[in-house]
C-alpha cells in the first residue's frame, strides 16, 4: 500500500440551497398533511448524497419517494394490527398481575408491569433500524456501482436485544462490546458492489473511546467525597454540606457523562472506521474531533434556539391577533380558526425543522465526511455491480416507528 | 455542443464495474441521439428523447445523465452514468431537453398506490373503531371484579402519586364529621341497591371542581367540587354520575380501549414536523367520541338513583348552568362530555317529572360536608 494513494473525502452542500430546499419541502409537507414528507426526505438525502465527494466523484441516492409512501402503507398495515392488538392483549393480561400496592416501590413497579405492553415494540424498532440501514445502503452508488447488505434482520434484533440486556446488567461495563459486535454484524453484511466489507479489530480495543466515562465517575465521586470531608470537618452541618457538595458533584458529574457520551461515539467511530476494510485492500481513516462535534452541536442548537425563539414569538402573536378577532366578534373560534392556528404553527415548526437541518446535521455530516480518507482506492476499479435490491418496506417501518435518523 | 467540432469531453460509468472512463460525447448527425466514445470500448448510442438528468444535485456545476429504461431497479433507469462538467455543453442540456428532469413512473403505479391506501386506511379505521373498542369492552365484561378492583387501587396509587404535594402529603381528608355525612349521603343514593362493588369514597384536598371514577369502585371527589356545589344535591347528582362509570365498567373499558390505539395515530403521522400535536389531537377527539356516550348514559343512571332516592334533579340543573361557562368553550364535537347546557335541560326536564323529593341530607350534614377537609 503506498501513501500517496488515497482519496480525501470532501462535503461540498451549501446552507443556502439545502435549506430553500428543506423549507419547500417541508410546507408542502405541512400542506399535504404529511404524504409529502417520504419525498421530502428522499429530496434532501439527494442533495446531501450528491454532496459528498470522494476523489472526483460524488455518491448519488437513487431511492424514491414514492417507494417510501407504498413501504410506509405496507408498515402501516402491519403495524396497526399488531400495535393495536399485541399491546391490548399485553396490557390485559398485565391486569392480571396487579395486587394493591403497599410501597412507593411497589406501586413503580406494578407502573412497570402495566406498560410492559411498549417493551413489545423494542424487538420491531430494531428491525427496523436494521431494514433502514439496508435500505439507504441499498439506494446508494458510487461510481455508478450500488451499495448493499444482506438481508439479516432477524438476527439483528436478537442479538441487538442480547447485547442491550448484558451492557444494563453490568452498569454499561460491557458497552464497547455491544458496539463492536453490532457494528461487525451489521459490516460484515454490507457490500460496495460485489465485495463485501469487513471489520476487523477487538471490541477490547474501544474502551480507550470510554475513558472519560470512568474518569468523569472517579473526578465527580472524589470531589462529593472530598467536599463532603472539608464541610463536616468545617463545622458545616451534614445536611447542608451534602446539599452543596451533591449538587456540585452531580452537576460535574452530568456534564462530564455527555461530553463522555460524545468522545464515546466519535472514538468508537475513529476506531470501527480505521478497522474495516474492502476486497482486502481498501481501507479506511476517519478522524472526526470531539471538541468540533460539540462545538457544531452547542453553535446549532444556540442558533436555532434563537431562530426558534423569533419564530414562535411572530406565530403566537398572530395567533392571538386571529383569536382576539374572533373573540371580538362574539364568535367561537370556528372549525376553521381551529384550522389556521394549527398550520402556522405547523408552518412555524417546518422552518426550525430546515433550520436544524441546515445548522445541525449537515455541518455534523460535513465534519465526519471531510476527516475521512479512503486508502488504496485504486482497488475499487476491479468492483462489479451488484444486483438490485428491491428493499421490501423502503424504510418503512423506520418511518412509521419515529426512529428514522435526522435525514 | 451544437458546432461539429465539439466533442465535449466527460466521465463516464458504465453501470457494470468502478472503473471511471473518460468520453467524448456529440449529438449525431441527424441531432436525434448523443454518441458517447471511449478509448478501448464500443460506442454507445443514446437517444436524446430518453435522456435524463439526476434531480435535486448540490453540485450545479456538474450534469449526471442517465437514459430512460425498463430495468428493475427502483425507477426505470438505466444504471450507466455520464458526468457533464463542460458549462456549455450543460447549458445546453437543460436548454434543448425539456424532458430531462422528468419523473417516469411505470404503468400500474396508480393501482398499487390506490390499493395499498386503501388496505391501510382500511386497517387502521378497522383497529380503531370496530375491533379495539369491541376487544376492550369484552375484556372490560370478562376481567373479573377482584382484578379489577386491584387494577382501581393501583390507578388509584398513581394518581395518589401524582397529586400529592412534593413533601407527600396525604390529600385524602378525613375529618370525621364529614365523613359520616358523606356515608349519610352515599347511603340514601345508593339505596339497598347491589352495585357489584363496594363503592369506596374519598375526597381529596384539591381545588380542582372535578371527580372521577377508577375502576372497581373507587370514586375520588376534589374539594373544589365540594366547595363549588350548592346544596348536597348537586354533589350526589355528581355522584351518581360516578357510580354509573363504575357500574358500566366505563373507567377499565376506556382504559383498555386507550392501551390499544395510543399507538396507532402517531403511527400514521409520523414525524412530520409536530406530527406528535396533530397526534394528541387526533387521540383527543377519538377519545371525546368514545366518552360522550359514555357521559350521556352515567347521566341517565344519575337520574335513576337520583330518583329512586327521592332526590330532586334542579339543582344539577343549576349546577350545570353555574359551570357552563367554565366547560362550554369548546364545541361538543371537540369536548369529551355533553355540553354543559344540554344536560342542565335534561336535568329541568327530569325535576319537573319527578317532583316528590327531599334534600339527600340535613342542612346540618351539608355543612358538616363542606368541611370534610378541615382537621
Amino acid at each position: 500500500m503506498t501513501y500517496s494513494d488515497r482519496l480525501n473525502a470532501r462535503y461540498t452542500g451549501e446552507r443556502g440551497p439545502l435549506f430553500g430546499l428543506a423549507f419547500k419541502a417541508a410546507l408542502l409537507t405541512v400542506i399535504t398533511l404529511g404524504i409529502y414528507r417520504f419525498w421530502a426526505k428522499t429530496r434532501i438525502r439527494k442533495y446531501i448524497w450528491s454532496s459528498v465527494r470522494l476523489g472526483n466523484d460524488t455518491l448519488e441516492y437513487t431511492g424514491t419517494g414514492l417507494e417510501k409512501f407504498l413501504g410506509f402503507l405496507v408498515a402501516v398495515v402491519v403495524l396497526a394490527v399488531y400495535l393495536g392488538l399485541v399491546q391490548l392483549i399485553l396490557f390485559y393480561f398485565g391486569l392480571h398481575f396487579v395486587f394493591e400496592p403497599q410501597t412507593e416501590a411497589e406501586m413503580l413497579m406494578q407502573v412497570g408491569v402495566i406498560y410492559a405492553s411498549f417493551f413489545a415494540l423494542v424487538p420491531l424498532m430494531l428491525f427496523a433500524r436494521y431494514r433502514a440501514r439496508r435500505y439507504m445502503l441499498a439506494r446508494t452508488r458510487w461510481r455508478g456501482i450500488r451499495f448493499g447488505m444482506d438481508k439479516a434482520a432477524w438476527g439483528y434484533v436478537w442479538r441487538a436485544i442480547g447485547h442491550g440486556i448484558l451492557t444494563a446488567l453490568t452498569l454499561g461495563i460491557l458497552l464497547p462490546r455491544q458496539t463492536f459486535w453490532l457494528e461487525k454484524y451489521k459490516t460484515d453484511r454490507s457490500y460496495y458492489g460485489d465485495q463485501r466489507f469487513e471489520q476487523g479489530g477487538k471490541w477490547t480495543r474501544l474502551y480507550g473511546a470510554m475513558k472519560h466515562f470512568f474518569i468523569g465517575f472517579g473526578v465527580s465521586a472524589a470531589i462529593i467525597i472530598a467536599g463532603a470531608t472539608v464541610g463536616v470537618l468545617g463545622g458545616g452541618t451534614p445536611y447542608e454540606t451534602g446539599t452543596v457538595v451533591g449538587f456540585v458533584g452531580m452537576g460535574i458529574f452530568y456534564l462530564w457523562m455527555l461530553f463522555g457520551y460524545v468522545y464515546y461515539r466519535v472514538h468508537s467511530f475513529r476506531y470501527l472506521t480505521a478497522n474495516k476494510s474492502l476486497v482486502g485492500a481498501v481501507s479506511f481513516v476517519a478522524e472526526p474531533r470531539t471538541g468540533r462535534v460539540i462545538g457544531v452541536y452547542l453553535l446549532g442548537y444556540l442558533a436555532v434556539a434563537a431562530l426558534a425563539l423569533a419564530i414562535f414569538g411572530m406565530t403566537v402573536g398572530i395567533t392571538s391577533a386571529t383569536m382576539g378577532a374572533f373573540l371580538g366578534g362574539g364568535a367561537a373560534p370556528g372549525p376553521v380558526g381551529f384550522v389556521i392556528v394549527a398550520m402556522l404553527y405547523l408552518g412555524a415548526l417546518a422552518l426550525i425543522g430546515a433550520l436544524g437541518l441546515v445548522f445541525i446535521t449537515q455541518p455534523i455530516i460535513a465534519h465526519f465526511v471531510e476527516t475521512l480518507t479512503v486508502l488504496n482506492p485504486a482497488a475499487l476499479d476491479t468492483v462489479r455491480q451488484r444486483a438490485h435490491d428491491v428493499g421490501a418496506d423502503a424504510e418503512g417501518f423506520a418511518d412509521a416507528l419515529d426512529i428514522g435518523a435526522a435525514i | 455542443m451544437a458546432t461539429p467540432e465539439g466533442q465535449i469531453e466527460t466521465a463516464f460509468f458504465d453501470g457494470q464495474s468502478a472503473r471511471r472512463w473518460a468520453a467524448r460525447i456529440a449529438p449525431s448527425q441527424d441531432g436525434l441521439s448523443l454518441i458517447i466514445e471511449r478509448e478501448g470500448a464500443a460506442r454507445l448510442v443514446w437517444s436524446l428523447d430518453r435522456l435524463r438528468a439526476l434531480a435535486d444535485q448540490s453540485d450545479k456545476t456538474r450534469l449526471t445523465l442517465t437514459q430512460l429504461a425498463e430495468t428493475e431497479d427502483e425507477a426505470p433507469r438505466d444504471p450507466a452514468r455520464l458526468i457533464v462538467t463542460d458549462p456549455d455543453a450543460i447549458a445546453w442540456f437543460l436548454r434543448t431537453r425539456p424532458g430531462l428532469m422528468r419523473r417516469d413512473v411505470r404503468p400500474g403505479t396508480a393501482r398499487k398506490v390506490a390499493l395499498w391506501l386503501g388496505a391501510a386506511v382500511g386497517a387502521v379505521l378497522l383497529m380503531l373503531f370496530v375491533i379495539l373498542p369491541g376487544l376492550a369492552n369484552f375484556l372490560a365484561d370478562n376481567l373479573s371484579v377482584e382484578s379489577e378492583v386491584a387494577f382501581g387501587k393501583s390507578v388509584m396509587a398513581q394518581v395518589e402519586w401524582m397529586v400529592s404535594d412534593d413533601d407527600g402529603t396525604d390529600l385524602a381528608c378525613t375529618n370525621p364529621e364529614g365523613t359520616a355525612a358523606l356515608d349519610r349521603l352515599e347511603a340514601r343514593l345508593v339505596g339497598g341497591r347491589d352495585l357489584g362493588y363496594d363503592l369506596e369514597l374519598r375526597v381529596f384536598d384539591h381545588e380542582m371542581v372535578n371527580a372521577f371514577a377508577a375502576p372497581g369502585g373507587q370514586i375520588v371527589i376534589f374539594r373544589g367540587l365540594i366547595d363549588e356545589a350548592d346544596s348536597a344535591d348537586e354533589v350526589a347528582a355528581v355522584l351518581g354520575h360516578e357510580i354509573g362509570h363504575v357500574v358500566a365498567r366505563d373507567p377499565t373499558r376506556l382504559t383498555l380501549r386507550a392501551a390499544g390505539s395510543a399507538g396507532i395515530l402517531s403511527l400514521v403521522l409520523g414525524d412530520v414536523s409536530g406530527g406528535t400535536i396533530v397526534a394528541a389531537a387526533g387521540d383527543h377527539l377519538l377519545q371525546s367520541a368514545y366518552t360522550r356516550d359514555a357521559e350521556a348514559l352515567a347521566d341517565a343512571y344519575a337520574y335513576s338513583l337520583l330518583n329512586d332516592a327521592g332526590i330532586s334533579t334542579a339543582p344539577m340543573a343549576a349546577f350545570f348552568d353555574r359551570i357552563s361557562a367554565m366547560t362550554d368553550f369548546l364545541p361538543e364535537y371537540l369536548s369529551s362530555h355533553p355540553l354543559s347546557a344540554g344536560r342542565a335541560d335534561a336535568a329541568r326536564a327530569n325535576a319537573a317529572a319527578h317532583t316528590a323529593t327531599t334534600p339527600v341530607l340535613t342542612d346540618a350534614d351539608w355543612q358538616a360536608l363542606r368541611k370534610i377537609c378541615d382537621d
